[in-house]
């Protein structure tokens, strides 16, 4: 699983412990107040949150974009993968102060305006590829990083290369008959 | 066509993709937290971190200082307004905050409530407790528990199963065996996490939570808040996995809604990953020891079950699947008994597949055990034992094809390639394992009601109480609808996982298929009846004079012979532009108030074992297991499960449940285990980072057969349940297999790289 903490995060996370209890801003909601900017599925926002937030929680809470699951909170499970600047991410383990600049795509981002669903989409449906539905998104997003990642050429790399999504139902062969016929899909585009 | 849909064979119908497919793809199937709420204030737990003693002091003021904290939830803020849970309908009697007594680990102690979910996570964290410890037992082997019998602890466990002789018999029997099986606890971990969303609309309250019975919900909701069941609505349209974890009413749950009532505000609490461990339920540890007798030529004669279970200090829950166990094969003997544990430990509950998976993984263990005694073919075994009546009562099986499974499974998987010698298939310094074992679980039904709207345009609204987790139910009644209609299935909606919906039963025990398919049938017969009649009865019509029953539904017409009308045109004989059809389905055995009940969150389902006959689904589950020489490393590169579960209504959801069911059997025989620390008494690995389930790479083939059957004494709608058949007997498979592949034979679960060295 690529980008879940980048290097530019670690100077940002040093400075927040660094941080005396006392100096944090008082509020009623707390530590709002961190303005940051970013496209989310291709359009501008900008967002006024605590410097706690998550991206997921961002997307979830801020945004009304509630199709990014959370299943764990701490990169353990991989319901709350979105792409950012292209990357699969895991959004939980992101702060949102950290995509300042960034784009950002969910799940709510993939079919077109008109409606026509991404090949990844179409193939989970084609292939029965999730039961209750909940790491759908998560695995959606994943399956087409994992694809752009040049990591969908044979069954083995799929199964590798998707293991950072936990399905609790079990699709994981439709999962991999999904990214399989997507990766052709795609390639066609 | 692809794997994912099979063709359908006698029986069996067509793999229709499922109707919600969209919705989950594009984010927008709404699972109860995604529901946008205005003004919500977000809670979060604080829970203990001993297993057993009191609390003598929270200390609040650090977390009180946290910008943003508006509330601080406990046991001495209830004023009396929220009577305890009642274990059953909930998921245990231990209050959330109703005394200062810890139970058990990570016991709800506090609820913090804040503006926004960054400051309560904070506050929640500040918050510190002192206790009054005190030694905690863990469960089996461990000091200070109570073991009691299962039968005179809980009024839910009848009877110990027993027939004939079994001392006499085992005793006289040429070939014995005797040995015990370990399954650790389980939890269910759906990937959805745990949530509560709560408002008020005047007297009213509304609940968003993932829930497996909303009805039963309602009335346990609204007693613990001592308010009227039909103030409490309880919504829960998509459910985010479940596998029994999201059956009774969790501790949380009236608490929440108490909150918002207190503070005048929507309140949403999500339970943490490591929370879910200690404040939801899980499979209880099982330890089974079998005692078998068989004649030389493989007839068994003598087996004895005894099981004993991990619960809670106040709460009887009971396990107890030798009531199957007892009847699996033609025994001659039977002596089964259940025993309670209790410990300082939540509650135990209901986890996918219960009481079958671990006590079948006991008896299909000890199957292969006495067929290796026997030097016997596992396979050859089972047939010589195979049984047309169970041996408890000596009532015949309504229909048993447990050998044509194993037939078939075993000619996919190749079983005749497999040699009879432990440790004699190799492929480089990979050691070959093959096993088997049966499937087998009952064939349960419950009332259940269900309103049809058919509007003139030919379009229908199918509305039942009951509960997609997943399975596939709300594709499945929408095929089924648009079939009994004459419709096509984009003309069906389906509206589900509501209270103000018609009473529909848990989703549990794999009913729901059997249960909300009878509703419709009955209700779709009744649409039927009063088109028809209508297109009889007018004067000058094609169908005027005509049998009503000659008249089918095809295309969104009335055919009879020749003669064909439009729906419009029979909606406008009836004068009216719309059909409500109500309908209740009630079993034959249950009692005449067994709907009305369903409203009042009571459920009369009936088992398999009930009845004149009893009802069984079955399935064989081959299993190849590859294990590294040197690192011991355990691979399952194969499985084939073939199953019979009467007539299947979508050959793509049916074959996706026990697929699914198979690897959840993977996880309980290689992966999954909640580990303890024996002198706390507390869960060590308690997130998905440490409690270990299959991730993709750790499967590979998975082969499901659907075996043809028809069973019109199951039900009259002739339907079992797949979702919990799939991952029983997977265990046994699995560990009989490694015994195969290395002559170790391992019994307790999970079976890792430690349990093969040394």
């Amino acid at each position: 699983m690529t980008g879940t903490i980048t290097a530019s995060a670690i100077p940002f996370l040093a400075a927040a412990a660094d941080r005396p209890e006392t100096a944090r801003p008082s509020g009623s909601a707390g530590n709002a107040g961190t303005t940051v900017s970013m496209r989310l599925n291709g359009q501008p926002y900008q967002f006024s949150v605590d410097a706690r937030t998550s991206l997921l929680d961002l997307l979830r809470d801020h945004a009304g974009l509630t199709g990014t699951k959370k299943g764990c909170d701490h990169g353990q499970c991989g319901a709350c993968t979105v792409l950012t600047d292209g990357q699969r991410t895991l959004s939980c383990l992101s702060f949102a102060a950290m995509n300042e600049g960034r784009e950002i795509t969910t799940i709510e981002g993939l079919a077109t305006a008109a409606g026509e669903l991404h090949p990844m989409q179409q193939a989970f449906i084609d292939h029965d590829a999730f039961q209750c539905g909940y790491c759908t998104p998560g695995q959606i997003l994943s399956g087409i990083g994992c694809v752009k990642e040049g990591r969908a050429d044979n069954d083995a790399d799929i199964r590798e290369y998707m293991s950072g999504n936990l399905c609790r139902c079990a699709a994981y062969p439709n999962i991999v008959a999904a990214v399989k016929q997507a990766r052709h899909e795609m390639e066609k585009a | 066509m692809n794997e994912a849909a099979p063709r359908p064979k006698e029986n069996m119908g067509e793999p229709l993709p499922r109707i919600d497919g969209r919705l989950k793809v594009t984010g927008q199937a709404p699972y109860p937290a995604d529901i946008p709420v205005n003004n919500l204030a977000h809670a979060v737990l604080v829970t203990s971190e001993i297993a057993r003693g009191r609390i003598t002091a929270l200390h609040l003021d650090k977390a009180r200082a946290v910008p943003g904290v508006i509330e601080i939830f406990t046991s001495e803020s209830l004023h009396g307004d929220l009577e305890k849970p009642k274990f059953g309908p909930a998921s245990t009697s231990i209050g959330p905050l109703h005394d200062t007594k810890i139970w058990h680990d990570g016991q709800i102690m506090a609820l913090v409530i804040a503006e926004t979910i960054e400051a309560a996570r904070e506050a929640a964290m500040r918050v510190t407790a002192d206790y009054d410890e005190e030694k905690p037992s863990t469960g089996f082997g461990s000091e200070g528990t109570e073991t009691v019998a299962a039968t005179e602890a809980s009024k839910q466990f009848k009877e110990d199963v027993k027939a004939g002789d079994f001392n006499a018999a085992f005793a006289s029997a040429p070939v014995t065996i005797d040995a015990e099986y370990l399954m650790p606890t389980h939890h269910h971990n759906p990937i959805e996490l745990f949530s509560t969303t709560a408002y008020w609309q005047g007297e009213d309250l509304v609940v968003h939570e993932p829930s497996q019975n909303v009805h039963g919900w309602k009335v346990e909701i609204a007693r613990q808040l001592k308010i009227e069941p039909d103030r409490v609505r309880v919504i829960s349209p998509y459910i985010g996995g479940a596998f029994g974890s999201k059956g009774p009413v969790t501790p949380r749950t009236a608490l929440v809604a108490l909150v918002a009532r207190r503070l005048g505000r929507p309140v949403r609490c999500v339970v943490t990953r490591p929370q879910a461990f200690t404040t939801q339920t899980y499979r209880a540890e099982t330890r089974h020891h079998i005692q078998m007798g068989a004649t030389q030529d493989g007839k068994i004669t003598a087996f004895r079950h005894e099981g004993w279970e991990v619960t809670s200090r106040p709460d009887p829950y009971v396990v107890g699947g030798t009531s199957t166990t007892g009847r699996m094969y033609d025994y001659g003997s039977v002596l089964t008994k259940v025993f309670l544990v209790k410990a300082d430990r939540p509650t135990p509950s209901y986890m996918r597949s219960p009481p079958e998976t671990p006590y079948v993984y006991a008896l299909e263990s000890a199957m292969d055990e006495m067929a290796v005694a026997l030097d016997m073919d596992p396979v050859e075994f089972r047939r010589i034992n195979d049984a047309t009546h169970e041996p408890i009562e000596g009532k015949p099986f309504s229909s048993r094809p447990l050998m044509e499974c194993y037939d078939e499974a075993a000619r996919e998987f190749g079983w005749s390639r497999r040699s009879l010698q432990p440790g004699s298939m190799r492929d480089g310094d990979w050691m070959i394992g093959m096993g088997c074992a049966t499937a087998i679980y009952p064939a349960n039904i419950a009332p259940c009601a269900v309103r049809i709207i058919l509007t003139d345009d030919g379009r229908a609204r199918v509305q039942t109480a009951s509960h997609e987790i997943g399975t596939g139910i709300r594709t499945v009644a929408a095929q089924l609808t648009a079939e009994q209609l004459g419709l096509d299935i984009g003309a069906i909606e389906v509206e589900m996982g509501d209270t103000r919906l018609p009473a529909a039963p848990v989703a549990g025990g794999s009913n729901t298929t059997a249960s909300v398919s009878s509703a419709i049938m009955k209700a779709c017969g009744e649409i039927r009846e009063k088109l028809a009649r209508a297109a009889v009865t007018a004067k000058d019509g094609p169908f005027s004079g005509q049998d009503p029953h000659s008249v089918v539904f095809r295309e969104g017409k009335l055919v009879a012979g020749n003669a064909s009308q439009e729906l419009k045109d029979i909606f406008e004989l009836l004068g009216s532009g719309v059909i409500e059809q109500y309908s209740e389905f009630r079993p034959e055995a249950t009692s005449p108030e067994a709907v009305s009940k369903l409203y009042k969150g009571k459920m009369e389902m009936v088992s398999g074992e009930k009845g004149e006959m009893v009802k069984y689904a079955f399935g064989a589950e081959f299993v190849e297991v590859h294990i590294h020489r040197r690192t011991r490393e355990i691979r399952v590169p194969r499985i084939v499960g073939a199953f019979a579960g009467g007539r299947i209504m979508n050959t793509r959801t049916a074959r996706s449940q026990l697929m699914g069911g198979m690897i959840w059997g993977i996880s309980s025989a290689l992966h999954e285990a909640t580990e303890f620390d024996h002198r706390s008494a507390r869960v060590v690995n308690r997130d998905l980072q440490d409690y270990l389930v299959p991730v993709n790479a750790d499967i590979q083939e998975v082969t499901v057969i659907l075996v043809p059957e028809v069973d019109k004494d199951a039900n009259p709608a002739g339907i079992k349940g797949l979702g919990e058949l799939g991952n029983v007997g997977t265990a046994a498979a699995i560990a009989s297999a490694v015994y195969h592949a290395t002559g170790q034979r391992i019994r307790q679960l999970p079976i890792r790289i430690d349990s093969l060295i040394g």
